[in-house]
């Protein structure tokens, strides 16, 4: 053969390929090659600084778990940073139970603090009752109030930042989404980036890493467990853009990466404002919290009215 | 040539040596979306698969 497959580093057989620079790793070397990636990230970024609190969105799904895993070797190195898990609890009927399951044997392996915080706490009632007339919009409205949840959660345990489990993916497939939509606004601002100043930052340290290299990653930690998939379908828009930029990715390997260099290149050149508002924030009217409307897209989405007074 | 599928259902034939991308490919299989795996042992879909190895191909779906 001439392309032994042995890790560019050891010599021993290799269990994944990686192009840029091309190589070849054992399980070893390949888990150390990720997590120095996200490692180098997180740096190059200040997405951590000097005695942080970081919260830590912990679905117990393969994105979070690689995320709580390699946060947890980082803060190795890192003793003023403390990490926090939180898992939200949507609600969602024979899909939720496994993944705390998942999520409690994860935090018991890598110590760090955890806290369950519940849609039906915090909205009233469980997801599968808050769109039982309107599932389509299920996967819409769940990212909306869960991205409250996590806001809530970091103001509980006091935290300084918060961090999900995005990957490569999901980054190059919103990138398309945005532009396939002609939202600019949502392109050149990461509207789940937060405002500094306003809300609790952002941060998406696995962004560097393609879901099959996480996948890959958990597997070979021994951390891949089959679970159930959540039953609510993803938009059709997104299921589009995963499939295209698939195909891209499998003729011209890199396309992810720089689809979402392409952005941060943009980003970079944009004048900071947060969407839409020109600078300008207000509080909801009726539940308090930030928004750049009138009222937040949580109490519109839970069709909250306003109450006269 | 054992070939253990997403849906663990398995095929079990006499098959030519062959590279396990072209295997994934005439399955109609994206390789960038499953994980391969030979003789137990996770690999890069370019290694070849004789007929008396084993492969068992791991679909990773979508989902936080
Ligand atoms: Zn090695
Ligand atoms: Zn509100």
């Amino acid at each position: 053969m001439n392309n032994p497959n042995l890790c560019s580093i050891c010599g021993k057989p290799a269990a994944v390929r990686l192009n840029n620079p091309e190589r070849r790793l054992c399980a070893e070397h390949f888990i150390k090659d990720a997590e120095e990636r996200v490692f180098k990230a997180i740096d190059a970024a200040e997405m951590i600084r000097e005695g942080d609190r970081v919260l830590v969105g912990l679905s117990g799904g393969k994105d979070s778990t690689a995320l709580i895993l390699i946060l947890s070797e980082y803060v190795k190195t890192r003793p003023d940073v403390k990490l926090i898990a939180v898992t939200i609890d949507e609600g969602i009927a024979e899909y939720r139970e496994d993944t705390i399951k998942a999520a409690e044997r994860l935090v018991e392996h890598t110590g760090v603090e955890h806290g369950i915080i519940s849609f039906t706490e915090l909205f009233g009632d469980t997801l599968d009752r808050l769109v039982a007339d309107r599932k389509n919009l299920a996967c819409s409205i769940c990212g909306v109030l869960r991205r409250r949840s996590l806001t809530e959660a970091a103001r509980r345990f006091d935290a300084d930042s918060i961090a999900t489990g995005h990957n490569l993916d999901d980054e190059a497939q919103s990138v398309l989404m945005n532009m396939l939509r002609g939202d600019k606004p949502s392109l050149i601002q990461d509207s789940s980036l937060g405002y500094t100043g306003y809300f609790v930052p952002r941060i998406k340290p696995l962004a560097v890493l393609s879901e099959k290299e996480i996948v890959t990653y958990i597997m070979l930690k021994g951390f891949y467990t089959p679970l159930p998939e959540c039953p609510y379908a993803v938009t059709a828009l997104r299921m589009e853009a995963r499939k295209i930029i698939g195909t891209l990715e499998e003729r011209y390997p890199g396309t992810k990466l720089n689809i979402v260099r392409f952005r941060d290149g943009i980003r970079k050149h944009v004048p900071y404002s947060p969407k839409g508002t020109k600078g300008k924030l207000n509080t909801c009217k009726i539940c308090g919290e930030l928004t750049s409307g009138e009222i937040c897209q949580v109490c519109r989405v839970l069709n909250r009215k306003q109450s006269d007074e | 040539m054992k070939i253990i599928l997403p849906d663990r259902k398995t095929i079990e034939e006499e098959r030519e040596p062959a590279v396990i991308k072209d295997i994934l490919e005439s399955l109609g299989i994206n390789p960038a979306s499953v994980i391969v795996a030979k003789n137990g042992n996770i690999v890069p879909d370019d290694v070849i698969l004789e007929n008396a190895d084993e492969l068992k191909i791991i679909s990773f779906a979508h989902g936080g």
